[in-house]
């Protein structure tokens, strides 16, 4: 079984080039059409890493990662996100939150393989 | 109030309100467009996706490909090893033969030896007869010598048949040796012949064979060049096709502003007081800070929309 991956997006299409860039490549992936719903998925299992889109309904991603970050479970699993926000404000609020990465759509799934697994967790 | 005025604010009132009734047809319209270019998008994402994935798997099958031209080669020098032991049972034979001719040699002196014993023989015979000529001049006296001189006369007489016979025996045994060598010649030549050709023929087959080996290899590689250059194109698609993305959640944000405009207009008819004034601002705000993308916010400032479309590197906090 390969390292488990959370997928969170409410796009359908951007879930889909992930998912299968990262099952490609060897990865378990479970994916959420939007924060609170990630929340939901996490089921106290072991998570290797986390992909977040930032602007979704529900629950957006920076109030995702700001939660997931209170779970002593997942204090300290790495989270990217993926999004179209590009500007610096934005990203400073995504690291505050607890994000190790930021990458920006469109994406090369080459570009977030690498990103994921250097920040993978062993 | 005159009764123009009234007309014109009837008018004014009349076009608000078509224009509340169209927003939230306008929103549900743009919602199903996102929607279909959603789940249209999903579903090229996919293919696209298989597609790359099928061409990789190939790529890599591929690359493990039986090598025909290796297996060519390698059978190139089994064939030397083959043509190399014939040649050395081709030496054998040439060695066998020249012991042949060496013994066929033999023969002659063995010949010669014969031919002299049948002369030792023959003048032994002579002798004798003299001795027996003698012995009947001596008379009675010579008589026991005369016995003596007929039994050397019959031990040459068998001397000389024996002689004649080792003569006969030696010519057949010449005679064979001969025949063997002269067969042993023709079977080398032909032999020689048919290995010539043999070798010529396999070498051309071999030869036929790493040409098209060589055609294949150069064939498949094109092949894997072009598979390789088709994933490449697909793959950047896929880039491409994150642009739906962008425009659901550009769209997505202009049926949340039409719904709020729609439901603030419902309330009460639009006058400029400063309350209306305040709210719309309140509304422009709302609408910038529901901005995703970079083209929304120059949109907004009444710049030219540039599409931020080309992939960036990760940015590592």
């Amino acid at each position: 079984m390969g390292k488990k991956i959370l997928l969170v997006d409410d796009s359908a299409s951007v879930r889909t080039v992930a998912g299968i860039a990262l099952r490609g490549a060897g990865y378990d992936v479970v994916e959420a059409g939007d924060g609170k719903e990630g929340l939901g998925k996490l089921n106290g299992d072991k998570i290797h890493l986390i992909i977040s889109d930032v602007n979704m309904p529900v629950m957006d991603g920076i109030t995702f990662v700001t939660e997931l970050k209170k779970n002593p479970n997942y204090k300290f699993t790495p989270v990217i996100m993926l999004t179209t926000e590009a500007g610096d404000d934005m990203k400073a609020k995504g690291k505050a939150a607890g994000a190790k990465a930021w990458i920006v759509k469109p994406f090369q799934p080459a570009v977030m393989l690498d990103a994921v697994s250097k920040l993978v967790m062993a | 109030m005159s009764p123009a005025m009234s007309a014109a604010d009837d008018d004014a009132v009349v076009r608000q309100l078509t224009l509340l009734e169209a927003l939230p047809i306008w929103a549900k319209n743009v919602e199903t467009a996102r929607d279909q270019t959603e789940t249209a998008i999903v579903e090229l994402t996919a293919r696209f996706s298989g597609i790359v994935q099928r061409l990789s798997a190939a790529l890599g099958e591929s690359v493990g490909n039986h090598d025909a031209a290796a297996d060519a080669r390698q059978s190139e020098r089994d064939l030397q090893l083959v043509m190399d032991a014939l040649r050395t049972i081709q030496k054998s034979r040439d060695e066998l033969a020249r012991e042949i001719r060496g013994l066929a040699a033999y023969t002659d002196e063995l010949r010669q030896m014969a031919t002299e014993v049948e002369s030792i023989a023959f003048q032994t015979n002579m002798l004798a007869l003299n001795a027996a000529i003698e012995a009947a001049h001596a008379g009675e006296q010579g008589k026991g010598f005369a016995v003596v001189a007929h039994e050397v006369r019959s031990l040459s007489s068998a001397a000389r048949e024996t002689g004649k016979r080792i003569t006969r025996k030696v010519g057949t045994i010449s005679e064979a040796l001969h025949k063997i060598g002269e067969t042993n010649e023709e079977v080398t030549q032909r032999d020689q012949r048919d290995m010539e050709q043999s070798e010529g023929h396999i070498r051309a087959v071999l030869s036929r064979f790493t040409e098209s080996t060589t055609q294949l290899a150069e064939t498949a590689q094109r092949s894997r060049e072009q598979s390789r250059a088709i994933k490449d194109e697909i793959a950047e698609s896929l880039v491409q096709l994150q642009f739906a993305d962008r425009v659901s959640q550009i769209q997505a944000q202009v049926v949340g502003s039409l719904d709020r405009v729609a439901q603030w207009g419902a309330g009460s008819a639009l006058e400029a007081d400063p309350e209306s004034i305040e709210r719309a601002r309140e509304e422009l705000a709302t609408l910038m800070g529901h901005y995703a993308t970079d083209e929304q916010h120059r949109n907004h400032h009444g710049l030219e929309a540039q599409s931020n479309a080309a992939p960036q590197a990760a940015t590592f906090f």
